[in-house]
């Protein structure tokens, strides 16, 4: 351990080093064997850690998760509740307003034709003296009043009605940069683990271990691409979508590789990663995600 | 709503089971309090952030609170969930194939001691990079650290388990000669 490779052959295997620092490590690994068996041992550590299996029934999870529904069924119905009582009060808040201002018009409606009156230059007609009057009472605060009614709580209902389109619409604005973020994350993952596949050496004993953690991420990352690709098919984005429609295949290719892989096929999935110029065509768009990041 | 919960659904059988295992590495193999401790990671997050987090926020969300369960267990007295996980471990049915399920036991009892003996953060670190491969990126956005710490923690726990395994492995060798 007295090489001053080994921090750097743990970020190495991590695929957390630029591609110049990698080149030199892997160039080192193979002068140095003390280092060389470094790397073997902590290939060796992560597949015991990663062939950890949770002491986990399929029963147990079934059963925590109709818990989790059912506790969130449970708790939606008072607050559907609430709901419904929100609505009733303002309901009868709105119903004691019709009755207050029925109550108060016959002494405020002078007041509104003396101020409406000078502004309407285009109705010289005293149109209004009608309306004062006691008699049209029944009829007059029935249309004028219904006006003000319907008129008046439109802004506040607005808000009330906006506020809740807007919390449904607030992540929408969000969402494509988080899901630009997500994609620059996942390009930048890919590209990764495609340049690790290309350096794995398919002569040495590690290669199994190594092939096999190139797998798993795969696989992770083959979840991620269709959502990410999802995503972009439905923001109209045409080029991410199509980048991570030719990534995807090669994703699945190496996920679905077998426990333990021949040459041929790891030979054969390199090739086309090779022909599609996928790992370029990465890193130029994870770039540019960067960048409009920025 | 429903379409809510159908994603809620898909998120949960896709991490539920990787979260378990995050959190029984972490808690010593206490299996029962790890499942425990899943189900209300999971829980808070459709109480409380669902919907509101970006894609893809949602794991490390899990990770980071599921985590800070553990740590408030490990504050917690230990005995009695020993003991509890004990008997629940005692209670459990018999294995199909027992040759199998002793090696397995074995392989996963060694991987647990070894790891019990990292300090927490480094643990954790470890964990996040192996079993869930998250880059250090994100390993430093879910235990809110910097990623030149998330290098040395795994740098530092990778040594210092290499070296008590090979000691163990001389060890192991010795008693056999």
């Amino acid at each position: 351990m007295n090489c001053g490779f080994t921090e750097k052959i743990s970020s190495l295997i991590d695929g957390e080093l630029s591609p110049a620092e990698a080149r030199e490590v892997e160039r080192h690994l193979v002068m140095c064997a003390q280092c060389a068996e470094t790397r073997a041992d902590f290939l060796s550590l992560r597949s015991q850690i990663a062939g950890f299996e949770p002491s986990l029934t399929p029963a147990v999870q079934n059963r925590a998760l109709a818990k989790i529904l059912s506790m969130r069924s449970r708790e939606r119905q008072p607050a559907a509740f609430g709901f419904a009582w929100k609505w009733t009060a303002i309901g009868f808040a709105s119903i004691l307003i019709v009755a207050l201002s029925i109550l108060l018009i016959p002494s405020k409606q002078p007041q509104q034709v003396a101020v409406n009156k000078p502004a309407p230059a285009s109705s010289p007609t005293p149109a209004p003296t009608i309306a004062p009057s006691e008699a049209p009472r029944p009829q007059q605060p029935q249309q004028p009043r219904r006006k003000p009614l319907v008129r008046e709580p439109k802004p506040g209902e607005q808000f009330a009605v906006n506020s809740q389109p807007q919390r449904s619409t607030e992540p929408q604005p969000v969402r494509p940069a988080d899901a630009q973020t997500m994609t620059a994350l996942h390009f930048e993952k890919a590209e990764t683990l495609l340049r690790a596949f290309r350096n794995v050496r398919l002569n040495e004993p590690d290669s199994a271990n190594e092939v096999s953690y190139e797998r798993q991420r795969a696989r992770q990352l083959v979840y991620q691409n269709m959502m990410l690709r999802r995503e972009a098919d439905a923001n109209g984005d045409v080029q991410i979508s199509s980048v991570l429609e030719s990534l995807e295949p090669i994703l699945l290719d190496i996920a679905n590789l077998p426990d333990k892989p021949d040459d041929a096929a790891v030979r054969v999935i390199r090739e086309r990663v090779e022909r599609k110029n996928i790992v370029g065509l990465l890193q130029v768009n994870s770039t540019a995600l960067a960048r409009a990041l920025d | 709503m429903a379409s809510q919960d159908d994603e809620f659904t898909m998120l949960f059988q896709d991490f539920y089971p990787s979260l378990c295992r995050f959190l029984e590495c972490l808690l010593g193999g206490r299996a029962p309090l790890a499942q425990d401790l899943a189900q209300e990671s999971f829980l808070q997050l459709h109480r409380t952030a669902w919907g509101t987090l970006p894609p893809g926020e949602a794991r490390f969300w899990l990770y980071r609170v599921a985590r800070n369960m553990a740590i408030n267990e490990f504050r917690k007295t230990h005995t009695r969930y020993r003991l509890f996980d004990r008997v629940v471990e005692a209670m459990r049915p018999a294995a199909r194939n027992p040759e199998q399920e002793y090696e397995t036991r074995e392989r996963k009892e060694l991987v647990l001691e070894m790891l019990q003996t990292l300090p927490e953060d480094q643990r954790t670190a470890l964990l996040l990079r192996e079993q869930e491969q998250l880059s250090y990126r994100e390993i430093g956005q879910v235990l809110n650290i910097s990623e030149s710490k998330v290098k040395v923690d795994i740098f530092r726990a990778r040594a210092a388990l290499r070296e008590r395994w090979s000691r163990k492995v001389k060890v192991a060798g010795a008693s056999v000669s």
